[in-house]
Order: structure tokens, then C-alpha cells, then sequence
């Protein structure tokens, strides 16, 4: 693969086009692996929406990768007749932007402090952070209760938001450190040097010149808060407060498991999440280039 | 601009600051109190809450009689409200444990027989309900099923179903490889050897989920040794190092070698095997009675398939001790009452009314076998059905499962002994050793 | 508003809720670790005891041996990672097209990506043997059901799995690398393996850094797919650490002991952290300019 890149790279920083077969077979190779591991790649996505037209039988009896031959329609249907879709649906989307927002933000507020202002415990601060992602999220599950119940939070959203917050934060700090470490220093001390406010400079020139990781950690928190399940099962128990991860506990039931439906939900929730990605992934540019024309 | 951005930020980082500053001072609990109403309410309103693991969208038949059951309790007591809560089998258990250790469990749940129930009645979660088995419900229940739910005397649960593990076979390959229904092992061992030669798997075993395989061998348990020793050795009276208990350890380990269980037995879930029989590429598959929908009244799985299943009882062993009519069963979930519920008395008249009515609609409406006596006389039944429930009333005795009558430390033990046992990475006298090791420590 | 004042505002709001949402369970689960525990009724302290316990527990150290396996694993495949998003990363046409595409598969829940390995790996009508079988190979293994490679037929989902969230963030880096850098180096003369190595490769590792402590971190507290596919077994031979906790916690009702394993497991990830800092600390940042 970067046999083939550099060849082309190469080539092109050349002022006259030479066009030799080595660089042509380079180029054909390059793109006929990326074209087969980009197929590969969509498989899992045909596959889910193979699964969620077939019945238990033919879930299990047919090849993973065959089309169904007379499609099980009724297992969308029967996802969306079956309970609260709508409300999870709901609540999905609200509690999963509400906490990625918060964690973003406040994840770069707290990256912006350890790597742009000097003080006394930062080190420590830091550590803090790291070691909060160091815990398996099970250990969690019965001291948190016990502590939202005596909070009287649980059963409502505002648990689940508090701990993707919490639970997020470290992890999202980590990335956007590399990125802040990284950041030059002459465009604030210069915004310094012009009279900015810490505040007005964190605004109007960190957050667009991270706009890239800014996008980054976004799309990791959405799909981190939009598929997780422990949580909302411990914490909610209102049919009114839960989300769509539960939809699929729908069709597991004591002696069976319906396969179908549970595909069907799967490709349901995984929409809104694609269009958000999609969406997300070209905000992924030369953030800094961007920072540094508008300073 | 800019600015007002700026104080809104700074607003919702206080508003969360203050959210955790709140900690401690702020534990009034608001939700603590929302199973409203005192004790003896005639007509104050009452909210039960319910949880269990039959959703709409799968366990239906279940669901329905629920919600009827619900509605109907509903409509005779205009003041109670029945709150329900539905999770999966896994999560279900999660969650009543997170519940349990901050005592917040609801007031009427579903739970297990004898190992589940043991540290909640330890930790003094359930509350008794013997005086509901005195009332009403004074000998509705099929002997031996209420037992499973008794500690030291006192009954914590009121079983709900009642299943025994028949050996279903595929009649179909049966017939096309001339095959007859075995009476004693040696015959069953032929037919599985016939199998194997012809490259059909003889049996559907997903040993991921170990219970499976802990079945196969407390049969062969039973039949070697006797459903006595069987039974003593599992609630630690006797020892799994009997001579009959470690012969049937060898035996399972045989079978494994004569290739008896379906390829990846190991590696398949219950779930996964099971779909090899339902697919007919498996001759036999050793299960509940929870599974008769599946045989009979499924429309989801092809007429013609369940149409050549049968059943056989788990044969005799020449020179053991066992009775043919002796099962591996039991009492699946019953219904407690949360010991602090603060709707005590309102939970427990509707645990009593849900017990009555859930045994004949889960005949008709779910195709399972309650735990209470019902007459099946009358009803429009599957003639498996009606086989299998007229065999469990001829039942010698019904062992049961080993996994749920033992501790949770012990039975993690024997289930993954089961799991190394198939897979012979334990010898079958270590595989006995550690069983003593483990139901002696007692936990 | 005074220097102090400032990092507060900037700092406490986040670090306050870890320390109550986070904080409070790790504190909690170190006192649980002490205790002879069954998760409901009475507690009663025994000291180090299940710290003692733990050091002589096979089960768990085969565990702990397969986590630290898996996070070799993840480290490693970082390389791989970052080679591809240097690909997507280069200006060739339909970059952006691909890595889209590529990234796909990281949206799927840990559900779905279970369901879909299982079908891989089923030992008779899975994708994988169905492909054995059909170019000739008679009898392939059960992959999910033999000990010996249960455990490496797990991890290439599980790196599979994380394979976009690197990816993802290595681009972002990449692509946060001005082109003007990489337009100077091309006139100096420099080839693209050359600006990998030698410009891109420096300005980004500080991300790479921190990807290492997140894969390794990750791998030893890593438990989803496993739990799905295998649930540890056969016969431990894919439990790793938080697998086992979580059996000791919840399903043998040993939620001291689990809770234990717990705070071992974390001391083990710092320790890990700290030596993945020591060996990758750098005598000065590189910043762009």
C-alpha cells in the first residue's frame, strides 16, 4: 500500500509526466487494495441488513452473506409496533448529543488549562483524569446506584447523561491532548500580545483551530453514548426514560430470541448515527490551517 | 454575542457543579417514595412495581397472559396500579443484583429456585410466603415444585413452571437410517455411533452456556449411580467422588469421543445448537419442556418439521442404579415479594392472584407446564404436549438442575467443570475433586 | 478574574464530576475489596485476604495473562493503523470516499459485531469454514470452541472493532499537519516515505502516545466482544480480567473478591500507563510552525 503511494507521490513532485508502467502497476495496486478492503468493510453493513430480513430459521440454516430469498419485512414492522421505538428513539438522540456536547466542551476546557496555562498540580490533575478510565464499567454499576438512588436520580435521564459525561471525559481529554500538544504557540501569544481575553482567545481560536479533533471526539462520543446499554438497563427503569439499546432486549426473551427483529433494530438505530457520522467526518479538515487564517 | 455564549457555558458548569455539590445533603430520595400508599389500603391508591423478563416482542404468549393477568387485577382493584418492568434473562439478573445491594428491589420480581434465591434470603430481600400457601392456594401447587423455593422451612417464592428435560429426536433420520428409540444406553450409544459413521450429528449440544452439558451428565448421574446419590452429592451430603458419579463423568467423556455432540460444541451457545436440530442436521437435542412451542405450536418453524419430533425418556444403564422414570427438572422462575416493600400485603394478594391465573392461560396461550395442577382434560392440546405432561406425573423423581440447587460459588464451579469435562481438559477424578472442593467451602 | 480563578473555572466542572461519578466507585471498590462480600447481605472485613487470595488464583492469572497478550496485540496493530491512515490521509482521489467507507463497520454496536463474528466463526455453516471447505480443506477447526486458538480467533474482531477509532484519530492528526510543511519538504526534494518518517511521523506522536496508552488501557479492561462470543470459555481459555471479575461479581455472588480483581486490574493499567510514559517520554514537544 505505501509502496504504491509513494510511488505516486513521488512521481507527481516530478515536473515532467513520465508515465512509466511502474507507476502504473503501483497506482492499480494501491487502489484495487483499497477498493477490496473498502467491500470488505461494507460487508458488515449488508450483512446487518441481510439479518434483519430473515427468520430464526434461515438466520441460522443459510449462509451469513446470502440474500434473503423472501425477505421478512414483518420484522421492521414488528420492531416498530412493538413497544416504545419512538420514545427510545427520542431519548436517544437528546440524552446522546446533551452528553456529547457536555463532555466535548468540557473536555476541552480542561485540555485547554493542562497544556496552555501554568500551575501548580497539573501533573496531578492529569493523573487524575487517566486513572478514571482504568475502571471496569461493572465495578461501577452498584455504588453508582446506591449513590444516584440516595441523589434520587435514578430513573431519570439526567444519570445517564452524568455518567456518559463522566465515563467519556478521560478518554476524550487523552485525544485531544496529543492534538493541544502539539498546537503552536505563536498564534496565542500573538492574540495575547493583541489584548485577547483567555476566554475570547479558548473561543474565537483553540476551539476552530481543534475543529478537526473537535470532530474526532464528537463522533467517538456520540457513537460511545448512542450504543451503550449497561447504564440505561441499571439506572432507568421507566419504559419512558429508556433508550434505544433496549430495544433490543425486546426479543430476547427467557427461551427464545427472536434474531430477525433484533437485526431489524440494529439497522434502525445504526441510521441516525451513520447520517451523523457522515456528516461529522468532513468536518474533519486542515483545523489548523483554519485557526490560523481567522487569527 | 460571544459574551452571552460564554455566561451560558459557565451556567451549565455550575448548574453541574451544583448538581454534585448536592451530594449527601439532598438524599430525601424522592423516587425511594414512589410505591405510594400504607399498608392496609382499602381504597388509597397503590403503585406494585413488577419486574420481569418476558417482553412483547419475543416471549409473546408469556407477555399477553401478563398484561391480562395485569389488566384484570387492575379492573377488580381500582386502586392498585401494576408498574412493569422488562429485561432480558442477563440483564434481568444484573440488574436485581445491583438492586438488591442498595435495597432497592421492586416490589414483586421474578427469581430463580434454591442457589439464586439463597443470598437474598440470606441479606433478608424476600419476604416469606407461606402464609400464601396455606390460603388459597393450599395445595394447588404440583408436589415437590414449592420446595425448590424453601430455606429452612420457610417458602421465599411461588414457582410459576415446571419442566423436565426429555431427549428429543428427529423422527425423520431416525426412520431413514433405521432407527428405533432406545430403551438401554447400549443402544443409544449404537445409534449414535450409526450416526457418526454416516456423518450426521447425532446430538445438538451449545456447551458455551455449560447448564446443557451439566444436563447430559446428571443423567448419566442418575442412571449410573442412582437419583440418591446424585442428589446427596449435589446438596453436599454425599460426594461427587461416588464411584457411579466419576463412572458417569467417563462416560460423558466417551461420548465426546465417540463424537456424539455436534462439531464446536464447546464454542456454540444453546441458541446456536438448538437451530442445527430445529434445522434437522441434528438427531437428538437433550432439553426443557420450556421448548414444546417450538415442537408444536411454533409457525415460525416448518410444519413438516415439527411434526416428526418425538421424544424418548434418557435410557437405562445396564447394571445402574437408576429408575427410567426418574427426570432432570425442575420449577424454572417463581414470583417473590420484596421483604422492605413498602406495599407489602397489596404485593403479596397479587403475587397470589398472578399464581391462579397464570396456570391455565400458560398452557393454553404459552405452551409451557405451570407449576400449579391444572386439567388438561378438557383443553385442545399437541399430543407432545400431553405425553410429556402425563409423564411428569409418573415421574419417580425429578432431580433438579444441578446449576440452580447449588450455591452460586459452587454451581459456577460444577458448570465450568461441565465445560472443561466435555472439552477433556479435566481428568473425571479431578472433575469430582474439585466439586467436593468447591460445595465444602460452602458458598 | 485572577490567574487561579480562571483554571478553576476551567478545570473543576469536569474534574468535580469524575471525582463524584468516577471517584466515588473506585473508593467504593477498593473498601468492597476488602470485605468477604456477597454483594447483599452483611459485610465482613478480612483485610488483604482476597489481595492474598488472587496472588495464588491460576484462573485469574491465566486471565490477566491473556489481557496483557490482547494488549500487546492492540499496540502493535497501532502501526498498521496509523500506515492506513497515512494512505487516507495522502491526497489521492476518492480519499475521502474511503475513508468513510472504512470507518463504517466502527459504528456498529458491540450486539451486532458479536452476532456477526459468531457467524464467521460458526463451525459448520460460518463464512470462514464455509471458505476452508470450498478451496479444499476438509475438517477446519472450531474456531470459538478450541482452546488453544479461541483466544486469537477473538482478537481480530476486537482489533477489528477498534480499528476505525484509531484510524479515525490518526487522520484527524494527519490531516491537522498544514500542508505547507509537506509542500516544502516535496521542493527540498524529499520523497513521501521520507515525509512519512521524517515530517508526519514526528508531528504526530504525541497523538501516537497517547493512542498507546488507550489501546493498552483499553485491552486490559477490555471485556464485549468476549462476553458475547465466548463468555470466557472453553475452560477459561479466552477469560481475560474484567470477564473474570465480572463471573466472580455477578455470577458467583463473590462481589468482594470481584471487586478486588477490580482494583487490581486498575493498579495494573497504572503501572502500565506510567511505564508506557516513561519509555515514550520525549526530551521536548515538537510543535508546527
Amino acid at each position: 500500500m505505501t509502496i504504491g503511494d509513494a510511488g505516486r507521490l513521488q512521481n507527481n513532485s516530478m515536473p515532467a509526466a513520465r508515465p512509466e508502467i511502474g507507476r502504473k502497476f503501483g497506482y492499480a495496486l494501491l487502489y484495487v487494495v483499497l477498493v477490496a478492503v473498502a467491500v470488505l468493510q461494507l460487508l458488515p453493513l449488508v450483512w446487518l441488513l441481510f439479518f434483519s430480513l430473515k427468520n430464526n430459521q434461515e438466520v441460522f440454516d443459510q449462509p451469513a452473506l446470502s440474500p434473503p430469498l423472501n425477505p421478512h419485512w414483518e420484522n421492521y414492522a414488528k420492531v416498530w409496533n412493538a413497544g416504545n421505538i419512538g420514545v427510545y428513539f427520542l431519548n436517544s438522540v437528546w440524552i446522546t448529543v446533551v452528553a456529547t456536547v457536555i463532555t466535548v466542551l468540557l473536555g476541552s476546557l480542561v485540555t485547554f488549562a493542562l497544556t496552555r496555562m501554568k500551575w501548580k498540580g497539573r501533573a496531578f490533575v492529569l493523573g487524575l483524569f487517566m486513572v478514571a478510565m482504568m475502571i471496569p464499567v461493572h465495578s461501577t454499576l452498584i455504588p453508582l446506584f446506591s449513590m444516584f438512588s440516595e441523589l434520587g436520580l435514578t430513573d431519570r435521564p439526567l444519570s445517564l447523561i452524568l455518567s456518559y459525561v463522566a465515563f467519556n471525559m478521560p478518554i476524550t481529554i487523552m485525544i485531544l491532548l496529543g492534538f493541544y500538544y502539539a498546537l503552536p504557540r505563536e498564534v496565542e501569544e500573538a492574540a495575547i500580545i493583541d489584548g485577547c481575553s483567555v476566554n475570547r482567545m479558548f473561543f474565537r481560536i483553540i476551539l476552530p483551530m481543534t475543529a478537526s479533533v473537535l470532530a474526532t471526539t464528537t463522533i467517538i462520543n456520540l457513537i460511545y453514548n448512542w450504543n451503550e446499554f449497561i447504564f440505561v438497563n441499571t439506572f432507568i427503569s421507566s419504559d419512558t426514560n429508556k433508550t434505544l439499546t433496549v430495544g433490543v432486549q425486546n426479543f430476547v426473551g427467557q427461551y427464545t430470541t427472536d434474531w430477525g427483529a433484533i437485526g431489524a433494530t440494529l439497522m434502525i438505530s445504526i441510521l441516525p448515527i451513520l447520517v451523523a457520522y457522515l456528516f461529522l467526518s468532513d468536518r474533519i479538515v486542515e483545523g489548523i490551517a483554519a485557526g490560523s487564517v481567522k487569527g | 454575542m460571544f459574551k452571552r455564549k460564554w455566561t451560558t457555558t459557565m451556567a451549565l458548569a455550575l448548574t453541574l457543579g451544583l448538581v454534585l455539590a448536592g451530594c449527601g445533603k439532598n438524599d430525601a430520595g424522592q423516587n425511594a417514595a414512589e410505591p405510594s400508599g400504607s399498608k392496609d389500603a382499602g381504597g388509597d391508591k397503590v403503585t406494585i412495581q413488577f419486574m420481569h423478563l418476558w417482553p412483547e416482542g419475543v416471549s409473546a404468549g408469556q407477555n399477553k397472559i401478563v398484561n391480562q393477568i395485569i389488566e384484570a387485577y387492575q379492573n377488580e382493584h381500582p386502586n392498585v396500579t401494576i408498574k412493569q418492568e422488562v429485561l432480558d434473562n442477563e440483564q434481568y439478573k444484573n440488574k436485581l443484583k445491583v438492586l438488591g445491594s442498595s435495597n432497592n428491589l421492586p416490589d414483586v420480581g421474578v427469581t430463580w429456585a434454591a442457589g439464586f434465591l439463597q443470598p437474598y434470603v440470606d441479606g433478608k430481600l424476600f419476604t416469606p410466603l407461606d402464609d400464601l400457601l396455606t390460603g388459597e392456594l393450599n395445595g394447588k401447587f404440583v408436589a415437590g415444585t414449592t420446595e425448590a423455593y424453601a430455606i429452612n422451612g420457610k417458602t421465599y417464592a411461588l414457582p410459576l413452571e415446571f419442566n423436565i428435560a426429555p431427549v428429543y429426536y428427529n423422527k425423520t433420520i431416525f426412520e431413514q437410517n433405521g432407527l428405533q428409540v432406545p430403551q438401554t444406553y447400549e443402544q443409544f450409544k449404537q445409534i449414535v455411533k450409526t450416526l457418526s459413521d454416516k456423518g450426521i450429528a447425532p446430538i445438538a449440544l451449545g456447551n458455551k452456556d455449560r447448564w446443557t452439558g451439566s444436563l447430559w451428565y446428571m443423567y448419566l448421574a442418575d442412571r449410573i449411580a442412582g437419583q440418591k446419590v446424585l442428589a446427596d452429592a449435589i446438596s453436599g451430603s454425599g460426594s461427587f467422588e461416588d464411584e457411579g458419579l466419576v463412572k458417569a463423568a467417563k462416560e460423558v467423556q466417551a461420548l465426546v469421543d465417540s463424537n456424539a455432540f455436534v462439531k464446536g460444541f464447546n464454542g456454540l451457545s444453546n441458541e446456536e445448537a438448538k437451530s442445527e436440530f430445529l434445522n434437522g442436521k441434528a438427531a437428538m437435542y437433550l432439553m426443557g419442556t420450556w421448548e414444546l412451542p417450538n415442537f408444536t405450536t411454533n409457525e415460525e418453524i416448518p410444519k413438516s418439521f415439527r411434526d416428526s419430533v418425538g421424544f424418548f425418556k434418557f435410557p437405562t444403564v445396564e447394571g445402574g442404579k437408576g429408575d427410567i422414570n426418574s427426570w432432570v427438572g425442575g420449577p424454572g422462575v417463581g414470583l417473590f415479594v420484596s421483604e422492605n416493600s413498602k406495599v407489602k400485603e397489596e404485593a403479596k394478594k397479587f403475587v397470589e392472584y398472578f399464581v391462579t391465573k397464570w396456570g391455565e392461560q400458560s398452557v393454553t396461550g404459552a405452551g409451557v407446564i405451570p407449576a400449579t395442577k391444572v386439567d388438561t382434560s378438557t383443553m385442545d392440546l399437541p399430543q407432545l404436549y400431553i405425553d410429556l405432561f402425563n409423564e411428569m406425573n409418573k415421574a419417580s423423581s425429578i432431580t433438579l438442575f444441578a446449576d440452580v440447587q447449588m450455591k452460586p460459588n459452587a454451581a459456577e464451579t460444577h458448570l465450568n467443570m461441565i465445560q472443561a469435562l466435555f472439552g477433556k481438559a479435566v481428568t473425571p477424578e479431578k472433575f469430582a475433586q474439585e466439586h467436593t472442593a468447591a460445595i465444602s467451602k460452602g458458598n | 478574574m485572577s490567574n487561579k480563578k480562571m483554571i478553576a473555572l476551567y478545570v473543576l466542572p469536569a474534574l468535580l464530576l469524575i471525582l463524584a461519578i468516577v471517584y466515588i466507585p473506585i473508593v467504593l471498590t477498593a473498601f468492597y475489596g476488602l470485605h468477604e462480600w456477597n454483594g447483599i447481605g452483611a459485610m465482613t472485613f478480612i483485610g488483604l485476604g482476597h489481595y492474598k487470595t488472587l496472588m495464588q488464583d491460576k484462573a485469574f492469572w491465566s486471565s490477566a495473562g491473556h489481557s496483557c497478550l490482547l494488549a500487546i496485540f492492540s499496540v502493535l496493530s497501532l502501526i498498521l493503523y496509523l500506515i492506513v491512515a497515512m494512505v487516507l490521509a495522502a491526497r489521492i482521489k476518492g480519499a475521502n470516499l474511503f475513508r468513510k467507507i472504512y470507518l463504517i463497520p466502527m459504528l456498529l454496536s458491540s450486539v451486532a459485531i458479536a452476532q456477526l463474528w459468531l457467524r464467521v466463526y460458526h463451525p459448520t455453516n460460518g463464512i470462514l469454514n464455509s471458505l476452508l471447505v470450498s478451496i479444499g480443506i476438509d475438517n477446519p477447526p472450531a474456531w470459538l470452541a478450541e482452546p488453544s486458538i479461541v483466544l486469537y480467533a477473538l482478537f481480530i474482531p476486537i482489533l477489528w472493532q477498534y480499528a476505525g477509532f484509531y484510524i479515525l484519530i490518526y487522520y484527524a492528526a494527519l490531516k491537522n499537519i498544514p500542508s505547507s510543511l509537506e509542500e516544502a519538504a516535496k521542493i527540498d526534494g524529499a520523497n513521501a516515505l521520507q515525509i512519512a518518517w521524517k515530517i508526519k511521523l514526528p508531528l504526530v506522536m504525541e497523538v501516537v502516545k497517547v493512542t498507546i496508552v488507550l489501546a493498552a488501557v483499553g485491552s486490559l479492561k477490555y471485556f464485549d466482544l468476549i462476553f458475547v462470543m465466548t463468555d470466557g470459555g472453553p475452560n477459561g481459555a479466552s477469560e481475560v480480567m474484567a470477564s473474570y471479575m465480572y463471573h466472580e461479581a455477578f455470577r458467583a455472588y463473590d462481589f468482594g473478591y470481584g471487586s478486588a480483581i477490580s482494583f487490581f486490574l486498575l493498579v495494573i493499567c497504572l503501572l502500565v500507563t506510567w511505564v508506557i510514559r516513561k519509555l515514550t517520554a520525549a526530551k521536548d514537544t515538537i510543535q508546527y510552525s
